[in-house]
C-alpha cells in the first residue's frame, strides 16, 4: 500500500472516494478521551500560548493560522497540528463550500499545506455534521484518499471552528504513533483554542473587511481627488481665460472672488475686491432689484438660477448690461458661483438695428405721405384741366355777348348761338364732375375689417410733417371699443387725410391762440362709429352745406372738390359727413360709419 | 394796299376755339381757327400779317413745339399763349422764345384782347420796318461800285478831300459821286445819308 503512495499522491483526492471501506464507527474512538488517564492542565503554558496568539493577531493577523497551528502543536505535544477551512474559492471561509482547505499546518504534516478534504466525505465533514469534537483512529481506513498523506495519522483529534455562529472549519491535532494518546485535557485545550481561533478569525475577518473598506474608500477618495483636481484645473482655466466674468459670491451680498473679466466689466480693482468693496446688491441698480429677488428665490428652491439679463453699476456710476446665471455650491448653502456676460456690444447692435428699422419706417411713412399727396395733386390737376376748357368757353362767349350788347350790336341769332354754346359748355363742365365722382365711386373698394383708431393713427403719421411744420397740437380721444368697421382702407385714409389737411390749413392763419387738432372716435347713439375732426382754425360760415357743393372753396388755391369727393366716399360706405362750428373757435367735420358686426356675422 | 391782319387761333377744344373766334370778332378782327399745330403750320405763311393765339396743350405737336418750328421757318408771327394749367418753367420758356403774353384759362377777356392788340402792333411794326428796309436796299442796289465806296467813307466821317486822297482822285469828282448817290438814295441831307447807310449795315448783319 505504501509502495504506491507517492504515485497516488498526485491523483485528485476525490478519485479514490469509491475505494472507501471501513465504517465511520470503526474509525471513531471519541469516548476513550474520557476513559484515558489525563495529564494535569498546565494553565501557565496555556496562558502564554493565548498571549502569543493575541499578540500575533495584533501584530501580523495574516499569520494567525500558522501561530494557531504551532500553539496546538506546542500545548498538546502532538506530531502535527493544523486548520481546515471550508471554502468555495480556497480563500475565504464559506459554510456552503464544497472542500476543506488547509491554510496552515505545523509539525510533520507541514509539507501538506494547501491540501485538503472533500466536505461530504472526510473527518472534517464528520465533525461539522455532528457539530462536536471527534477523535479518529487511522481515518485513512475509511477515507483512502488520505493514505498518500504521510506519515499516517494514528490518532487525530478535531474540534469545530465557527465564524459568525456558523461552523466553517476545524482545528486538529495528530499523533502519528501510539507512544502518546490524546486525553480529556487535550479535548479541553482544543475546545478552548477552537473558541479562541473562532473569535480571532472573526476579528481577522473584521480587520480584513475594514482594511478592504479603508482601501476601497481611499481608492474612491483618490479618484474623487483626481477628478476634483482635473475639474479644478478646468474651472481655473475657464476663470483665468476671462472669456466670461466669473464671480464667487454669497447670499449675504459679498463677492468673494472674481476674475479679471468681471472686474474690467464693472471697472473695480482687485484691491477693491480684496477689501470687500465689491458687493452685488450695491452693483445692482434699483430697477433690477426685483430680478435679483426672483433669482434668489429660484436659488433657494432649486440651487441654481437661470441666466437672466440685468445691469450692473460700474465704479464710475455708468451701467453695463449683462447676462447673469449661476448656482449654489451646495443645496441650501450660502455660497455660489456665477458667470457674467457683458452684453454691451449686443445691446449696441440691437439698438443700431432698431434705429435702422425706425429710419426705414419713417422713410416708408414719408414715402406713403408724399405719394398720397402727389396722387391728390395729380387728381386736382386733371380736374382743373378738364373743367377749365368749358369754363373758358363759357367766359369767352359771355364776354363776347356783353361787348356786343354794350355796342348795341347784338343780333338775336348771334346771341342764341352763344347761349346755346354756353349751355352746352355748362352741361359739359358738370358732366366732367359727374364723371370724376362716378370714377371715384367705381374704383373697386377693397373693403376689409378695420379698427378706426388704427386708420386715424396712420393718417396722423402721414400728416406728421404738416402737423409739425405748422406747430399744431394733436389731441387723440379714441374710443376704447374694439368695434370694427368694414371699409376700404385707402379711401378711409383719403377721407381722414382730406379732413385733417383742411383742418391744418384752416389753422395756419391763426396766430393768437393755440392750434389744436382734435381727432375723436366714439360709438354714437345709433351704435355707429363716429369720427370728429376738430380744429381751432378760422371757422366756417353759416352756410355749411355749401362746403360739399363742387367748386365751392374758401381757399385761394382750392378747387372745391375735396369735400364733395370726401362726402361721396363716406356715403359710398353707408355713412354721413357733415360740418359744424367748433366751440369756441374753428370747425368740426364729422362722419359716421356703420359698424361691421352685421357683416361679420353674415 | 396792305393786307388785313388776321388772328390765328390754335386750340384743340372746339368750344374754346369757337368761343375765342366769337370773342375776338366782337372787336372787329378777322379770326381764323386751327384745331392742331400741324394744320396751322400748313396754312400759315410768313407774308400773312397777324398774330397767333396758341394753346400750349394740344394733341400732336404742342404749342411750344409750334413756336419753335415757326422760328425755324423764319416766320416771325407774334404769339399769345393760353393754357389751362401753366407752370412757371413753361411760361419762362415761352416768353424767352419771344411770346407776347402767357394767359391762364379762364382769363379775363380784356387781357386777351389787349395781348392780341399788342401782338398785332408788334407784327405791323415789324412788317413796316421790313418794307422800309427792302425799299432802301432797292435804292442802294442802283448805286455804282464807286458811289458805294464813296458813301461808305462819307458815313465813316471822312471829308471829301480825305476821300479824294485815299481814292487817288480829285475832290470835285468825289463831290459828284456823293451828290449822285444821295439823289439815288433820296437822302435829303448828309445826316440822313449816314443814317440810311447805318440802317442798311444793321439790316444786312441781322438778315
Amino acid at each position: 500500500m505504501s509502495s504506491g503512495s507517492t504515485s497516488r499522491a498526485h491523483i485528485p483526492l476525490e478519485n479514490s472516494i469509491t475505494e472507501a471501506g471501513a465504517s465511520l464507527e470503526s474509525i471513531l474512538c471519541t469516548p476513550e478521551l474520557q476513559r484515558r488517564p489525563s495529564r494535569p492542565p498546565d494553565y501557565e503554558k496555556e496562558r502564554r500560548a493565548l498571549v502569543a496568539l493575541m499578540s500575533a493577531l495584533a501584530d501580523s493577523p495574516t499569520t494567525i493560522f500558522e501561530t494557531l497551528a504551532e500553539t496546538i502543536l506546542d500545548i498538546t505535544q502532538c506530531d502535527s497540528a493544523g486548520l481546515s477551512l471550508l471554502t468555495r474559492d480556497g480563500k475565504k471561509p464559506d459554510a456552503c463550500g464544497k472542500r476543506f482547505y488547509w491554510p496552515a499546518i505545523a509539525g510533520m504534516w507541514n509539507p501538506h499545506i494547501g491540501g485538503g478534504t472533500p466536505r461530504d466525505f472526510g473527518p472534517c465533514g464528520d465533525v461539522l455534521d455532528q457539530n462536536r469534537t471527534l477523535l479518529f483512529r487511522h481515518f485513512e481506513r475509511r477515507y483512502p484518499y488520505l493514505r498518500p498523506v504521510v506519515p499516517a495519522a494514528e490518532e487525530c483529534l478535531l474540534v469545530p471552528f465557527y465564524v459568525a455562529g456558523e461552523a466553517v472549519g476545524t482545528i486538529w491535532a495528530i499523533m502519528h504513533n501510539d507512544s502518546r494518546k490524546f486525553d480529556a485535557e487535550d479535548d479541553r485545550v482544543m475546545a478552548s483554542l477552537g473558541k479562541f481561533a473562532s473569535s480571532a478569525y472573526q476579528a481577522l475577518v473584521h480587520i480584513e473587511d475594514l482594511t478592504f473598506q479603508i482601501a476601497e474608500r481611499e481608492k474612491a477618495e483618490a479618484e474623487v481627488r483626481k477628478l476634483a483636481k482635473g475639474l479644478e484645473a478646468k474651472v481655473r482655466r475657464l476663470v483665468d481665460a476671462n472669456v466670461v466674468g466669473i464671480v464667487m459670491w454669497n447670499v449675504e451680498g459679498a463677492i468673494t472672488e472674481a476674475n479679471e473679466a468681471f472686474l474690467q466689466m464693472v471697472q473695480y480693482s482687485r484691491e477693491d475686491l480684496a477689501h470687500g468693496r465689491v458687493r452685488w446688491p450695491d452693483l445692482t441698480p434699483p430697477k433690477w432689484r426685483d430680478s435679483d429677488e426672483r433669482a434668489l428665490a429660484e436659488l433657494r428652491a432649486t440651487g441654481i438660477f437661470q441666466a437672466f439679463e440685468k445691469e450692473f453699476f460700474r465704479k464710475d456710476g455708468g451701467r453695463v448690461p449683462v447676462l447673469l446665471g449661476g448656482a449654489l455650491f451646495e443645496a441650501n448653502g450660502k455660497e455660489g458661483v456665477a458667470f457674467v456676460l457683458d452684453l454691451t456690444e449686443q445691446k449696441r447692435a440691437q439698438e443700431r438695428l432698431q434705429e435702422t428699422q425706425q429710419t426705414l419706417y419713417t422713410t416708408q411713412v414719408e414715402l406713403a405721405r408724399v405719394s398720397r399727396l402727389t396722387a391728390m395733386g395729380e387728381l386736382t390737376a386733371s380736374i382743373a384741366h378738364e373743367v377749365n376748357q368749358p369754363l373758358t368757353a363759357i367766359t369767352n362767349n359771355g364776354n363776347a355777348c356783353l361787348r356786343l350788347l354794350a355796342n348795341h350790336n347784338l343780333d338775336p341769332g348771334v346771341l342764341r348761338e352763344a347761349l346755346d354754346e354756353i349751355v352746352a359748355d355748362g352741361t359739359r363742365a358738370s358732366a366732367v364732375i359727374s364723371r370724376i365722382r362716378a370714377f371715384i365711386k367705381k374704383t373697386p373698394a377693397q373693403k376689409s375689417l378695420l379698427h378706426i383708431n388704427d386708420v386715424i393713427q396712420e393718417v396722423l403719421d402721414l400728416a406728421a410733417h404738416e402737423i409739425q411744420e405748422n406747430k399744431i397740437l394733436v389731441e387723440r380721444q379714441f374710443t376704447h371699443s374694439s368695434t370694427l368697421v368694414l371699409a376700404d382702407r385707402v379711401q378711409l385714409q383719403q377721407v381722414l387725410l382730406n379732413l385733417i389737411m383742411n383742418a391744418i390749413e384752416a389753422m395756419t392763419a391763426v396766430t393768437n391762440r393755440a392750434r389744436v387738432l382734435c381727432v375723436q372716435s366714439v360709438i354714437d347713439k345709433c351704435s355707429d362709429v363716429l369720427v370728429a375732426v376738430r380744429d381751432s382754425g378760422i371757422g366756417i360760415s353759416a352756410d355749411r352745406d355749401r362746403f360739399f357743393t363742387p367748386f365751392f372753396t374758401t381757399k385761394a388755391n382750392g378747387m372745391g372738390m375735396g369735400l364733395p369727393i370726401t362726402r361721396s366716399l363716406i356715403e359710398g360706405h353707408g355713412g354721413r359727413l357733415w360740418a359744424e362750428p367748433n366751440s369756441p373757435n374753428g370747425a368740426v367735420f364729422s362722419f359716421t360709419l356703420p359698424v361691421a358686426s352685421g357683416v361679420a356675422h353674415a | 394796299m396792305p393786307r388785313t391782319p388776321v388772328v390765328f387761333v390754335v386750340d384743340d377744344d372746339p368750344s374754346v376755339r369757337s368761343s375765342l373766334k366769337f370773342l375776338i370778332s366782337t372787336v372787329g378782327l378777322e379770326v381764323e381757327t386751327f384745331e392742331s399745330a400741324e394744320t396751322a403750320l400748313q396754312e400759315l405763311s410768313p407774308e400773312a400779317p397777324g398774330c397767333l393765339v396758341l394753346d400750349v396743350r394740344l394733341r400732336g405737336l404742342s404749342g411750344l413745339d409750334l413756336q419753335g418750328e415757326l422760328a425755324a421757318r423764319n416766320c416771325q408771327v407774334p404769339i399769345v399763349f393760353i393754357t389751362g394749367h401753366g407752370d412757371i418753367p413753361m411760361t419762362v420758356r415761352a416768353m424767352k422764345a419771344g411770346a407776347v403774353e402767357f394767359l391762364t384759362k379762364p382769363f379775363r377777356d380784356q387781357d386777351l384782347l389787349d395781348a392780341i392788340r399788342t401782338a398785332l402792333q408788334r407784327d405791323s411794326a415789324r412788317r413796316e420796318h421790313e418794307n422800309e428796309m427792302r425799299e432802301l436796299q432797292q435804292r442802294f442796289d442802283l448805286l455804282t461800285s464807286r458811289e458805294r465806296e464813296v458813301v461808305s467813307l462819307v458815313a465813316a466821317g471822312k471829308l471829301n478831300k480825305q476821300i479824294a486822297d485815299q481814292l487817288g482822285t480829285a475832290e470835285n469828282t468825289i463831290k459828284v459821286h456823293r451828290s449822285r448817290a444821295m439823289e439815288k438814295l433820296r437822302a435829303d441831307s448828309l445826316p440822313d445819308l449816314v443814317r440810311m447807310i447805318e440802317k442798311l449795315k444793321e439790316f444786312s448783319h441781322a438778315g
